[in-house]
């Protein structure tokens, strides 16, 4: 009896599949019908060669409303998860993703790229860097750019991303310049620069304090106490420079830097925001004689 | 371009005509081999996508020739490890250019199928830098399945493995599935009269290909050049290369922690481990040290090297080590001839490789490129153990 029920659930779910993919692939149904049909049904395309090939000539298709592709996009996106089940679609899959890379549609370029950034795709790369070289080939405005190359360390994008920081297009391409720059060790004294920078973006000096950490634990010590030092530097900053000294420092140093505690008391009172002042005077509970 | 001294960088275009115009030369093709060398000027500050690009492009001329001995161990590396499906593809097709197949070559072949049939995609050899935007033409595991049938009855040995392929529920697409059944009907046929068995020993196949290598006591490299050079284990603690390594057989592998190919490093440092569990089980532990050095020393701090070592299960201790270089490490990749290149200070390639090292820290034997056996490695440090003994004696 439970046998029985387990198939008539499964030819169940197969109708229904096969129902919804009918929808999907309907020129006749609204976008949103369709649309419906494919996100009622995501895995349809592992279940068939013939869906999945319905559903890559969707996504392909320029003609099609920007609404369904996308939809489509997705459901093939979640089904190659199933990399096994995947496995016999894949080669056409990533055809169709390189092929669509170029579309004219901003957000399906966009998606696929880095779709396939996520898989460290060649192809996707030389696109991508073809187009920080020469915004004429830009496939995606430079920020995004940089934050889909960033998804592969070994990537060629260091010294485009270097030249972006010294003379950044725009600030959001900076700061994703600044990000990607976080893997390579070579690029500490960019980030230590930053950090010290007053006039730098604060979003800027919080990513250069994260790369440091990550890059150069030592030196991070050192900035972020010459940033407690500075009276004049912001209190975000400040705050996150203490948080680096408490969690990574070294105790018995900083329970004797008086110029440090002296500091960091000035910090936890006064015109200090209060949420500021709390992480400074946990500092100095711990640290304080 | 032709004839020109070459180790200046140059373009891809440029490095493809040069590739094309070393193809074209018969007196001159040998150097294609080269130009496979990780550490060769070409590919520094080359992005890894960018040396798929140039390392699938030279795989591709030795394919248009016949492939020497010396070829095939890249090729072998190639289908052992590679997990990019251009690289595998042109490996594939290279392999096809082997004066005599035999049955050592069909389980690299088999090795790669497994490697690379999850991330296969559609491939374009025409022209240099090209990606396929179509999903006709080849694919990596095209390209290995008519490779299997060039094997014929050579490749009988893994008919077990590749039979399931054909099932409709094997997974592969329905025209790769024509070309299983084509290479099981050729694996079929009838056996060759002349066939060379398997692997032998020493890490030679039965082509002549060698992954292993071994230098007399009177030919290894001094070590004077390196003794005073500073490394710093996974604790934070300084150590020369003097004090760690002499006194005492090593056994040294190179890895880093942001490798991205599962089959080089990460399965490196847990053969590793497993190394020294044979060592541990021979009594041999305190007796032999075992090291891990990052070819990232930058990134690779100590807590990182720590984390990754345990991860693997590698033991750690004042015998057993993983180390970064604190300075010089040109020196050591010198003194080593490391398979590695760099853009900026990230690896961009490197091969396997693992080095015995006898008790006066040289270099007395190498496993490279190919899969090496954890019971080798551990043999040949014994043998050093003995020489050295051999040598107390004597010297008593």
């Amino acid at each position: 009896m439970a046998k029985k029920l387990k198939t008539a659930k499964r030819t169940a779910k197969k109708v229904s599949s096969r129902a919804a993919m009918s929808v999907a692939t309907n020129v006749d149904k609204t976008a949103k019908q369709r649309v419906a049909a494919i996100t009622s049904a995501p895995l349809a395309v592992v279940e068939s060669d013939k869906d999945m090939q319905a559903m890559l000539a969707v996504l392909g298709n320029t003609d099609e409303p920007i609404a369904v592709r996308l939809a489509a996009l997705q459901a093939l996106q979640a089904a190659s998860f199933s990399v096994v089940a995947f496995e016999s679609g894949r080669g056409d899959y990533v055809a169709t993703l390189r092929k669509v890379a170029t579309d004219p549609d901003p957000e399906l370029r966009q998606r696929v790229l880095g779709i396939l950034m996520r898989d460290k795709d060649g192809f996707a790369q030389k696109k991508l860097l073809d187009g920080l070289k020469d915004p004429a080939k830009a496939l995606v405005p430079p920020e995004k750019a940089l934050q889909l190359l960033s998804y592969d360390v070994h990537t060629d994008a260091y010294e485009i991303a270097r030249d972006i920081v010294k003379k950044p297009p725009n600030d959001d391409a900076k700061r994703e310049a600044l990000r990607l720059l976080a893997a390579d060790a070579k690029a500490a004294p960019i980030f230590e620069k930053v950090l010290r920078d007053k006039k730098e973006l604060r979003a800027n000096r919080q990513i250069a304090a994260a790369a440091l950490h990550s890059l150069d634990p030592g030196k991070l010590q050192q900035q972020a106490r010459k940033i407690l030092l500075d009276k004049s530097d912001y209190d975000d900053i400040k705050a996150t420079s203490l948080v680096a000294l408490q969690q990574f420092g070294d105790d018995e140093a900083l329970g004797k830097d008086k110029a440090l505690l002296k500091s960091v008391k000035g910090f936890s009172g006064g015109k200090t925001q209060a949420k500021y002042k709390q992480t400074a005077r946990q500092f100095l509970s711990k640290y304080s004689p | 371009m032709p004839g020109a001294t070459t180790e200046r960088v140059l373009s891809e275009p440029q490095f493809a005509a040069l590739v094309d115009a070393l193809a074209a030369d018969p007196e001159r093709r040998k150097e294609l081999v080269g130009l496979l060398r990780e550490d060769h000027p070409h590919y520094r500050q080359r992005g890894a996508a960018t040396i798929v690009r140039m390392r699938g492009w030279v795989l591709l001329a030795i394919a248009r020739g016949e492939v020497a001995d010396d070829a095939l161990i890249f090729i072998l590396e190639e289908l052992d490890t590679g997990v990019d499906p251009y690289l595998v593809a042109a490996a594939a097709r290279a392999l096809r250019s082997v004066p005599r197949p035999t049955a050592a070559l069909a389980p690299f072949v088999m090795r790669a199928l497994g490697n690379i049939r999850y991330r296969d995609e559609p491939i374009a050899f025409e022209n240099y830098g090209e990606y396929a935007v179509s999903p006709t033409g080849t694919s990596a595991v095209s390209e290995l399945l008519v490779t299997l049938r060039w094997l014929g009855p050579h490749a009988r040995g893994i008919l077990p493995e590749l039979e399931p392929l054909r099932a409709p529920n094997g997974g592969l697409p329905r025209k790769l599935r024509i070309d299983v059944e084509r290479a099981v009907q050729a694996i079929r046929g009838p056996a060759p009269g002349d066939e060379h068995g398997t692997h032998s020993c020493c890490g030679t196949t039965s082509n002549g290909v060698k992954s292993i290598s071994s230098w007399p006591s009177n030919s290894r490299r001094s070590t004077e050049r390196i003794e005073s050079i500073t490394l710093q284990d996974h604790k934070g603690e300084l150590i020369t290369f003097k004090e760690f390594f002499q006194g005492q057989p090593s056994i040294v592998v190179f890895f880093y922690t942001r490798c991205d190919n599962p089959m080089k490093c990460s399965l490196t440092v847990a053969k590793l481990a497993r190394v020294q569990k044979l060592l541990e089980a021979q009594g041999m532990v305190d007796r032999v040290h075992t090291a891990a050095i990052t070819y990232d020393p930058a990134f690779d701090l100590p807590e990182r090297l720590r984390i990754y070592g345990q991860d693997r299960g590698v033991r750690m201790d004042a015998g057993h080590r993983m180390l970064r270089v604190i300075e010089d490490n040109d020196v050591l990749r010198r003194h080593f001839e490391l398979g590695v290149n760099f853009i900026e200070s990230l690896v961009n390639r490197h091969r396997i490789e693992v080095y015995i090292l006898d008790a006066e820290g040289r270099i007395a034997g190498s496993f490279e490129r190919i899969h090496w056996d954890e019971g080798q490695v551990v043999t040949r440090a014994v043998e050093m153990l003995k020489e050295k003994e051999c040598g107390s004696r004597i010297q008593a």
